[in-house]
């Protein structure tokens, strides 16, 4: 609202986490999605129908931002996610609510923001006695609308759907509707309060491969809008009011850096026509690169980026629209669309990974610890008939088109995969006796849980293939939760103990003769993919957008040394070690692939 | 003035998605049309989705569907094949 001139600015600093790659210098593009102060005025009587009409101008402007945010959303997000602005937009034109509020405004001679601060917060007031879980939960979205309004009123609406080429969006966090709202595709970076590794904000980044750093505490409260801004998500360094030889150093950085997005897209795009091509390191080892997946607007990038396939898709964007789990039908469609645009190389669904926080089944008791509870698989084997419906869905999808497999998330041991797999063979059978449609697929096992590691040997024998998910492996196996600020100092990729999980893990895989994929976010850093395949994997999956810097070093480097190199690592007590080995090596051997920025750091200091 | 008795047959009851719809047909007739729950008397205007919402229906709600004006009839067929349909959420979508 009253934006001050700010005369002399000097840099300042913040250090987040940085959850994507690359980095950026851009203006700032402030959105607001916190809840506003609010104060009473008292109007003249001569005023009052004035302040009802700009009371309903709001609204009409509201209500055309909304109309335009759901066909956005439709066309980007999918129509299942689109219905929440539905209900959006029809709250708006709710007379009980918006009656309520003038009637406030004539009776009290009220401002039109304490009048429709006031209706809201008797409403909301109202909602919190509902026993049901998932419609209590619909406040936040009268709140939500509420807060369009207030912005309406206060003329700073929302404009920034028409981003400007070099946008760098600064907000306290990035919820999926106002996601949804934006121009993402011109976003240059996102940088937030909060959030961490697995925050939409994070995962919408590393789709549209922009830099994104997230956990800078007050970062929303000093930026305005138009400063410039610096993000870097390789360091998770963000710097406001960057001086000229800043900004000057970072532009000598990003030369050195790969082409920018639209570049490559536009590149990729050219040769999306040819067949994914056989990525091979230099003594002619072939290594498998497929894409993970979570949008729809990222299928296009399987292609784009030449991915064999769909290594990893998280399902659990299916249930972002509202808790509402979709349909078998319309889970069916789904799976088909996802296959599809996987081509020949087939796309593994991952069965939804989460908790009851996610899903409105109205058994979302807060749990102390999430990441230890009741969440994928476990809540899948809870909760049968979310299980069940995705299940028959992905059976008739693959009746449909080929390729399809299922991945079990979160699997502990044998006994988990028994029991995933003997609700799939039931509906399997199901739906035979039903007479529908469907064909069985192959089924993995996630392994991601310390306990899978060590029985992987035996569970080898239980599932057609492994998909090693490197980010919660490493999660659990230290014990580190990735979002927490606080010990991020603890989450180490390279751990030694990581190396030799993902190397027993593989080893098992391949004494039972079945395929081992690795899909965390580690197969998208070349330095760590290298490790990966010096481990022995021999398939990656990662976001399509960092398929061509991966490929470009995999072609590169020899296999032998690779696995020279990982076997010192395995030797090591240390992370700190293990990183110092890899800094070494890889720039004495590979000084052309890589530069000393894209490799561990020295240490400096402890 | 007609009435008729409906049961609320999709899984997740009248949500967000489920009321969305029924507000958009509801509010394309003239007819005024109420809900009103059969096992606590809670009564919404279907035509206002903050008043449905907090009716709280649930699968296995039974309710009473009451139109009153020029195409009641028309009103209380389309909502009550609404709720026979299960929202669409098996496919096929009334005009709103």
């Amino acid at each position: 609202m009253n934006k001050q001139v700010r005369k002399h600015v000097t840099e300042e600093r913040w250090h987040g986490l940085g959850v994507s790659d690359g980095r950026v210098v851009g203006r700032v593009l402030r959105i607001h999605n916190g809840a506003r102060q609010v104060y009473r005025a008292t109007l003249d009587d001569a005023d009052v129908e004035r302040e009802c009409r700009r009371f309903r101008a709001a609204v009409r402007a509201a209500r055309g931002e909304l109309l335009a945010i759901k066909t956005r959303a439709e066309k980007e997000l999918g129509a299942d996610h689109a219905y929440i602005f539905d209900a959006h937009i029809l709250m708006l034109e709710d007379r009980k609510l918006i009656d309520e509020i003038e009637s406030f405004i004539r009776l009290e001679n009220a401002n039109a923001e304490w009048a429709v601060k006031v209706a809201v917060d008797r409403l909301l007031a109202v909602y919190a006695e509902i026993k049901d879980d998932y419609l209590r939960a619909r406040g936040s979205d009268i709140e939500d609308v509420s807060q369009r309004i207030m912005a309406a009123l206060s003329g700073d609406s929302a404009s920034y759907r028409k981003l400007t080429r070099d946008a760098v969006i600064v907000a306290t966090d990035l919820p999926p509707s106002r996601v949804a709202e934006l121009d993402i595709a011109h976003a240059r970076a996102f940088a937030t309060d909060a959030g961490g590794w697995t925050s939409h904000t994070a995962i919408i980044a590393r789709g549209l491969g922009i830099p994104a750093v997230v956990a800078l505490r007050d970062l929303h409260d000093q930026a305005r809008t138009g400063d410039v801004i610096i993000v870097d998500a390789r360091t998770g360094d963000v710097i406001l009011h960057p001086t000229e030889e800043t900004i000057a150093s970072y532009r000598a950085l990003q030369t050195t850096d790969r082409p920018p997005v639209s570049t490559r897209l536009a590149q990729a795009e050219n040769d999306a026509a040819e067949p994914p091509p056989t990525f091979r390191t230099l003594d002619g080892t072939e290594i498998v690169l497929r894409a993970n997946v979570e949008l729809p607007a990222e299928f296009g990038n399987v292609r784009k980026f030449r991915a064999r396939g769909i290594g990893l898709y998280r399902s659990e964007f299916l249930l972002t629209g509202g808790g509402r789990v979709p349909s078998e039908e319309a889970q069916c469609q789904a799976y088909i669309d996802v296959a599809q645009s996987a081509g020949d190389g087939g796309a593994t669904v991952r069965l939804f990974d989460l908790g009851g926080d996610k899903v409105g089944t109205g058994t979302a008791a807060s749990e102390r610890n999430p990441a230890l509870g009741l969440r994928a698989i476990r809540f899948g084997l809870t909760h049968g008939e979310i299980l069940r419906t995705q299940v028959r869905a992905i059976l008739r999808a693959a009746a449909q088109v080929s390729g399809l497999s299922i991945v079990l998330p979160m699997i502990a041991d044998a006994h988990d995969v028994r029991s995933a797999r003997a609700i799939i063979n039931q509906e399997m059978a199901n739906l035979e006796g039903e007479g529908i449609e469907a064909r069985a697929v192959p089924v993995g096992a996630m392994i991601e849980v310390p306990s899978a590691v060590w029985m992987a040997g035996q569970l080898a024998h239980e599932v057609d293939f492994f998909s090693l998910g490197t980010n919660d492996l490493v999660q659990y196996l230290l014990a580190v939760d990735r979002g927490n600020e606080a010990v991020s100092h603890w989450f180490r990729s390279l751990h030694p103990a990581v190396l030799h999980s993902i190397r027993s893990a593989l080893r098992a895989a391949q004494s039972a003769g079945i395929p081992a994929m690795v899909c965390g976010e580690m197969a998208a850093t070349p330095a760590y993919a290298v490790m990966l395949i010096g481990l022995g994997a021999t398939e990656l999956s990662m976001n399509a957008t960092a398929i061509p810097r991966v490929s470009r070093v995999i072609s590169g480097i020899n296999i032998d040394d690779a696995r020279t190199i990982a076997g010192k690592c395995l030797g090591c007590p240390t992370a700190d070690d293990v990183e110092e080995i890899v800094r070494v090596e890889y720039s004495a051997r590979w000084p052309h692939l890589f530069s000393p920025e894209s490799l561990p750091p020295p240490k400096t200091e402890e | 003035m007609i009435e008729r008795r409906i049961v609320v047959t999709n899984r997740l009851g009248l949500h967000a998605r489920a009321a969305a719809r029924l507000v958009r047909l509801a509010s394309s007739h003239e007819a005024a049309l109420r809900l009103e729950r059969l096992d606590n008397h809670a009564a919404a205007d279907a035509k206002s989705i903050l008043s449905v919402l907090m009716l709280a229906a649930s699968r296995g709600t039974e309710l009473r569907a009451i139109a009153h004006g020029a195409d009641e009839h028309a009103a209380i067929n389309a909502v009550c094949g609404l709720f026979a349909a299960g929202f669409g959420e098996v496919e096929s979508e009334q005009a709103g």
